[in-house]
């Protein structure tokens, strides 16, 4: 079996007393697509901030290729890494928000070239070439010149996937992309995701949109209470939980049978 | 059936055709008649009062003198803003660093600059001399490797710009630093995201978005520094104000040299209010303004042009 692209071993995170995570192990191996759910407050987004560091586990360890997450091995002492060594690894994995958080005071375009040209020295009309793909694979070419505000949210997540993809990351993690959208918007960022992974790109997806996950992805992970209760084949989970707490959630968010 | 649903007063036209008369604001009226006389009287005084020789301050509006006073007040202005900001970057960072170390100077400093008058300052620095007389560079507590006398650093120019320069520093920095916490924690998480260094996320996304935030209360800071400029004619230099409070000594022209250098502050502050109004558009939505806008801006306030669009 060949390595995972990324492994969780033993992961922890306690926010003061507050348990969040409590103690995660799994894997992602290339080209996967794997989907997190579960109630509100289970730890799931944690999970996926702690994966790049934006959130710094309590213990446990992160692997991107064997190499640990923010630390740092000098001869036989481990170190831990500083915020600008951190963000060699950060950089290859992308980060869709659920806020989008794009850079107001710049337009789609630059927000998708703004990093490619300071993070990695991209000549500035290559960034704007490789950019304008990115916003074409994304369907938001003829807006590439639109303010963030001038955009509608779905196209603001669109040019964040955008934004994402340009940094050309191993995989890419999305906190709950569309749920900050308006129902009619949800569908064309879901389109864009699908798109992703059908092209093979790695991705990790915390999510409330179950047929997206049914669809999509390779592994559904469920989890509650700071662990994973369930995982397996997204089909199989959904249709015939073990668990009478995946049972319980899936009653609540599946009014009809998937 | 009738044609409408009104109760029907004989005598009564249609409520449909006629055309309702407006809100008379008779108060509104009453006070503009009282401001209109009083405006009458300060010009008829302004005008004819034969005290304000306005003669004289024709003479002397372009005298060389004042001119050169004025690019003194230009530069001062300049220098102190330019400095205190760069100052003030520098605090704002350090207020929000995590060290207890750099929250602690940076605000003893705010704390210090803020709290002693600038015209307290002004003479305080000018006679550092007399509390430190002499300057060196070395190591602490150890040898020195270069030493001047501080009389021959402190002249009154650098004393106004140090004073000037280090209050200037205090406000902004509590303005930048308000700026910078008003930029949300998610620009930065983006950031982290996309692998930004930490110097590349200040510069490039959290400064843009803060100081854009804070360009009005930097126009305002720079109006007010510009009329603290005119402190310095304590410590003899010769801005605007000093250059006239000179000639008057001389010719005991008082009120006309003093309308000079009013006229001249108001035209500096006048540019600078427009000027402003001028970044803070183009930061806003990339356009600048044009005259006849910002002249509608600066008359008519947002508020009370809400308040006419709510009641029309």
């Amino acid at each position: 079996m060949t390595e995972p692209l990324l492994k969780v071993e033993r992961l922890r995170k306690s926010f003061g007393s507050n348990e969040v995570l409590a103690g995660i192990d799994l894997e992602v191996h290339e080209r996967d697509v794997m989907c997190i759910v579960g109630p509100s407050g289970s730890g799931k987004s944690t999970l996926l901030r702690c994966l790049n560091h934006l959130e710094k586990p309590t213990s446990g360890i992160i692997f991107l290729r064997g190499e640990p997450i923010g630390l740092r091995w000098k001869g036989n002492r481990l170190h831990e890494m500083t915020f600008d060594e951190l963000s060699r690894q950060r950089r290859r994995m992308g980060m869709v928000f659920q806020g989008f958080h794009l850079f107001p005071h710049k337009t789609a375009l630059e927000n998708v070239t703004e990093a490619p040209i300071i993070v990695k020295g991209l000549r500035p009309d290559v960034a704007r070439a490789e950019a304008m793909e990115m916003l074409e694979k994304v369907g938001l070419a003829d807006r590439a010149d639109y303010f963030p505000r001038q955009l509608s949210g779905g196209q603001q997540q669109r040019v964040a996937i955008a934004r994402s993809l340009a940094m050309k990351p191993e995989l890419m993690l999305f906190d709950e992309p569309t749920s900050s959208l308006d129902p009619e918007l949800v569908g064309e960022v879901l389109a864009t995701m699908r798109q992703l992974a059908d092209e093979g790109m790695t991705m990790v997806v915390v999510t409330h949109e179950m047929l997206f996950a049914r669809d999509v992805a390779d592994h559904l992970i469920f989890m509650d209470g700071g662990v994973i209760v369930e995982q397996g084949d997204p089909k199989q989970v959904l249709t015939r939980p073990r668990h009478e707490r995946t049972q319980s959630f899936l009653a609540r968010v599946l009014p009809e049978a998937v | 059936m009738s044609k409408t649903s009104e109760r029907v007063v004989s005598g009564r036209p249609d409520i449909h055709v006629v055309k309702p008369i407006p809100v008379r604001s008779y108060g509104q009226w009453a006070g503009a008649a009282v401001l209109l006389v009083f405006a009458a009287l300060f010009l008829k005084n302004l005008t004819t009062n034969q005290n304000m020789q306005w003669p004289v301050v024709r003479q002397y509006l372009f005298h060389p003198d004042i001119l050169s006073g004025l690019g003194m007040t230009i530069l001062l202005t300049l220098l102190a803003m330019v400095i205190g900001l760069s100052i003030g970057i520098v605090l704002a960072i350090m207020r929000l660093s995590s060290s207890p170390v750099f929250q602690g100077a940076s605000w003893v400093w705010i704390w210090f600059f803020r709290g002693v008058p600038p015209l307290v300052q002004l003479i305080l620095w000018y006679n550092l001399a007399l509390l430190i007389p002499e300057i060196s560079i070395g190591i602490p507590f150890g040898p020195k490797f270069a030493t001047w006398d501080t009389n021959d650093l402190i002249t009154p120019f650098s004393a106004a710009i140090l004073g000037l320069a280090f209050t200037e520093s205090a406000y902004a920095a509590e303005m930048l630093r308000a700026g910078i916490q008003a930029v949300s924690s998610g620009q930065v998480e983006a950031c982290a995201s996309l692998g930004m260094t930490r110097s590349q996320t200040l510069r490039r996304v959290i400064l843009p978005q803060a100081l854009r935030i804070v360009i009005p209360p930097i126009g305002n800071d720079t109006i007010s520094m510009l009329k603290f400029t005119s402190l310095v004619s304590v410590l003899a230099l010769p801005d605007v104000l000093y250059s006239a409070q000179m000639v008057y000594a001389r010719t005991h022209q008082t009120i006309p040299l003093l309308v000079v250098a009013t006229i001249w502050y108001l035209v500096l502050t006048t540019v600078l209010t427009f000027g402003e109004h001028f970044v803070e558009h183009r930061l806003h939505s990339g356009t600048p303004l044009s005259l006849r806008e910002m002249l509608r801006r600066l008359v008519v306030t947002v508020p009370f042009r809400r308040q006419k669009e709510i009641a029309s």
